[in-house]
């Protein structure tokens, strides 16, 4: 459905005419986020000022147009995905750091500012800001905020929702606020709070403030082999019941070291059944008797080959194998699929014995390369889009797998969101009166419903929607 | 206290409270939920008469998994009871707010009371990871979950944190607990002059290794907990140079409460310039590492409202946490509401159309 010339034209006006993008051709590069589903929408926007998303956003409420917030589309749930069409409000016209407060150790950017670029900018004083998604190099700060985008330093630092102390949002009607800021406590309900995660339904993001973290002066990495997953998911769950909380705890399995290792050469065992991969962080005396307790625990559960990164570059090396593991995988099939799914740590065995099974089912190979000290799994189903109805088998070995999560007592998504993809699962973790408890907030912020439509909440339509209109084109090399 | 009260309810399960809410939503009378009643009088004097809710008969553990480290309990569990259970497998929950012992789990959800630990842990708002409430209607909802990590749907943990019941009774919560530290060491230093002890304060929280806890009082003294592995935590202790301290000098400061006591909140470095302005014969205690302060208020409502106004000039605030009804209503409990206070209200009228629960009390 494309829109009315008339819109265009306001759309224009609201922020010049060489940005907006209607041409059929044009917008088929936003078709997609790194999910699995697309939908070309019928108007693309780039403003550059708050005002003009404001304007952008008061023309789509005028003719109940949906809009959808786009960053970097490194998204994996479908969040920019314009499933019912409408405005994409893409924001990388908007990104600059406006600011860098030393002393208070605070940052204040704009929507399109790269996570990673944050960091850099923040680390001439020292600083560094936490949360760091595997896709870090491409993704926004907009982005994370709206997805509550985690990584694999989560674990000790938090998730991206522990960092926001403020944004600047447009609601659904074009007006601009301020949530929350730079001081603890302040009065009234925490609308920041629930903004951050709301996935696009409930707001634009242009603005965010974010806590900076002083950069710790020793950091110790370590990559441990184990002679199988199982063996491996016990010594997470030992490390933790000692007491001890590393800064980051990924584990890696064997498909995945096989590819990581053509790959990068860093050195990792391709014998090994998994590898864990630790980091504690502080001053050195903390970093060196937490890194000694910690290989004592994982030796006592067969962790061995034992290597602990001897210098910066090394550390490097070592967690370039553990971000880039998803590229790596390439190697063995060019397209994959993942879900994100948190069960509680003490049944990660059990879950990954189940994820192991569905893929032989299916006949799917699977790769497991997650955040295990959280529980927070990444199982990559590996495929070739080429070959005919994979897909559905695909989709349903995720679905089985993100079932087995459930019933093991967790959530549907530990970072990713929910989005598009997870929305028709919502009723196995949430009773109807928990999702209308949600419903209120939505219909008390955007009741018209314009908000990034059809995501988290369950469309009864869904199903018969489900990948339709879809394109063939090959799903391009992604982060997550 | 909250004075308007007319009966007493005592569920002793969540669907009892509900179903009691529901009824009294339905016959037009206020709700004031009630847990250990810490912090009875926080907010505004009640604007009318209503049924007082405990939770106290809601007080089981539902799950702790000591290997998840996640713990699921009712609202009315005390910290106490709740740190009891948690300990016997070595961890806690770190919060160790004032005015303690006898808070309970969701009264200091709902009232967002927190202490010195923050300064390491942050608030519940950042290890509560699932909620259920009872609504006005006679719904329970849930949000969230046990596990620690968890974007499903929406975070109505942060929406129901701090709003003092208005968007509904909470009944129970889930939270991510943590490990005893491996070392727990407390050091104190006491100063002639306030700039000393300001700049003692900035000192331990510049140390490399950063503090758990630092409490600076209006009497010169700082207080500095540290806990990690045990050399480092020697270490940053020895090169602070300060005196040891019992540990026991923290569970005397939970204890704090004046009679007549407001809370100071800005940006940690707009803090001291605020507190300079209580004069030299007023008592108080800074966590000058968060940006909070208390206030054992000597003098009246217009001298509260003098520095709630410099509070607020310097992008802070000041809540009144507990004082006599005739001095709430004179001084404000919140001060000047947020500019958002039209978004909140369509939240609480979302949940709490007709104001049942808390009518008055909470600035939204």
């Amino acid at each position: 459905m494309a829109l009315d010339r008339a819109v265009i034209e306001e759309l224009r006006h609201a922020v010049g005419r060489e940005y907006v993008i209607d041409s059929r051709n044009d917008l088929r590069i936003f078709e997609r986020d790194a999910s699995i589903e697309g939908a070309v929408p019928d108007a693309v926007v780039l403003p550059a000022t708050t005002a003009e998303v404001s304007s952008v956003i008061r023309v789509a409420a005028r003719h109940r147009v949906p809009l959808v917030m786009r960053g970097a589309g490194t998204g994996l749930s479908g969040g920019a995905v314009t499933i019912r069409g409408g405005i994409a409000l893409q924001v990388t016209r908007m990104r600059k750091i406006l600011e860098i407060d030393p002393v208070a150790q605070t940052a204040l950017v704009e929507p399109g500012v790269v996570n990673q670029e944050l960091s850099l900018a923040a680390a001439s004083h020292r600083l560094f800001y936490a949360p760091d998604p595997s896709s870090q190099k491409a993704c926004t700060i907009g982005g994370n905020a709206a997805e509550n985008s985690g990584g694999p330093h989560c674990l000790y630092y938090g998730v991206t929702t522990n960092h926001v102390l403020g944004m600047e949002v447009v609601l659904a009607d074009g007006s601009v606020h301020w949530v929350s800021g730079d001081a603890p406590d302040r009065i009234g309900l925490d609308l920041c709070g629930v903004l951050v995660g709301s996935e696009g339904t409930l707001c634009a993001i242009t603005k965010v403030k974010v806590r900076l973290l002083r950069t710790p002066p020793s950091i110790a990495t370590l990559l441990a082999a184990f002679p199988t997953i199982e063996t491996a998911s016990q010594a997470v769950s030992a490390v933790i019941g000692h007491g001890i909380v590393p800064s980051a705890l990924e584990m890696m399995d064997q498909v995945t070291v096989g590819a990581v290792e053509a790959h990068y050469h860093a050195g990792y065992p391709t014998d090994a059944g998994a590898v864990l991969l630790v980091e504690v962080d502080g001053i050195p005396e903390s970093t060196s008797e937490l890194m000694a307790a910690v290989r004592n625990v994982l030796a006592e559960n067969q962790g061995y080959a034992m290597r602990e990164a001897q210098s910066p570059t090394e550390r490097d090396l070592l967690w370039a194998g553990r971000k880039g593991a998803i590229g790596a995988l390439g190697r063995i099939k060019p397209n994959y699929y993942l879900h994100d799914g948190v069960v509680p740590r003490s049944r990660l065995p059990q879950i990954l014995s189940a994820v192991g099974e569905i893929g032989v089912h299916y006949k799917l190979p699977v790769a497991n390369v997650f955040h295990a000290g959280d529980g927070n799994l990444h199982p990559n189903i590996l495929f070739d889009l080429r070959e005919r109805d994979v897909l559905p088998q695909v989709e349903s070995a995720g679905e089985e797998m993100l079932r087995a999560v459930v019933e093991l007592g967790g959530a549907l998504s530990g970072e990713h969101g929910i989005g598009l993809e997870k929305s028709a699962f919502m009723p196995w973790v949430f009773s109807a009166d928990d999702l209308d408890a949600m419903r209120r907030v939505k219909g008390a912020l955007d009741g018209q419903g314009i908000m990034n439509p059809g995501k988290i909440f369950p469309d009864p339509e869904r199903k018969s929607l489900h990948l339709a209109g879809r394109t063939g084109l090959a799903v391009e090399a992604k982060w997550w | 206290m909250v004075t308007s009260r007319t009966s007493l309810e005592k569920p002793v399960t969540a669907e009892e409270l509900a179903r009691l809410l529901h009824e009294a939503a339905e016959a037009g009378q206020a709700v004031f939920p009630v847990g250990g009643g810490r912090a009875a009088q926080m907010g505004d004097p009640p604007a009318r008469d209503g049924v007082a809710m405990s939770t106290s008969g809601i007080d089981r553990v539902l799950e702790h998994s000591q290997a998840d480290m996640v713990v699921s309990v009712e609202a009315g569990i005390t910290l106490e009871a709740l740190q009891e259970q948690l300990g016997k497998s070595g961890q806690f929950l770190p919060l160790d707010p004032f005015n303690s012992p006898g808070h309970t789990i969701g009264g200091l959800l709902a009232t967002g009371w927190t202490g010195p630990l923050r300064l390491r842990y942050g608030s519940p708002r950042d290890f509560l990871i699932g909620i259920r409430v009872a609504l006005p209607d006679g719904r329970l909802a849930s949000a969230g979950g046990r596990v620690v990590k968890n974007v499903s749907g929406y975070d109505l943990m942060k929406l129901h944190y701090g709003a003092l019941g208005t968007l509904g009774v909470i009944v129970a919560a889930s939270f991510k607990v943590f490990p005893k530290a491996l070392h727990d060491d407390t050091v104190e230093s006491t100063y002639e002059s306030m700039d000393q002890a300001w700049a003692a304060a900035e000192v331990a929280l510049a140390m490399p290794m950063a503090p758990a806890a630092v409490e600076l009082f209006s009497s010169g003294r700082v207080l500095a907990r540290f806990l990690g592995s045990p050399e480092a935590t020697k270490r940053t202790v020895a090169d602070l140079g300060w005196t040891e301290a019992d540990g026991a000098a923290w569970v005397a400061h939970s204890k704090a409460a004046p009679k007549l006591w407001a809370r100071i909140a800005a940006p940690r470095h707009a803090l001291r310039p605020i507190l300079d302005k209580l004069g030299a014969d007023q008592e108080w205690w800074a966590s000058p590492g968060t940006g909070i302060a208390n206030w054992a208020i000597a003098g009246g409502a217009e001298d509260v409202r003098a520095i709630r106004a410099v509070a607020t000039a310097g992008g802070g605030s000041l809540v009144l946490m507990a004082g006599p009804d005739e001095f709430r209503h004179d001084a404000g409990a919140w001060g000047t509401p947020p500019a958002t206070l039209h978004l909140m209200r369509r939240l609480r009228y979302a949940f709490d159309p007709s104001q049942v629960i808390n009518p008055g009390r909470f600035v939204v």
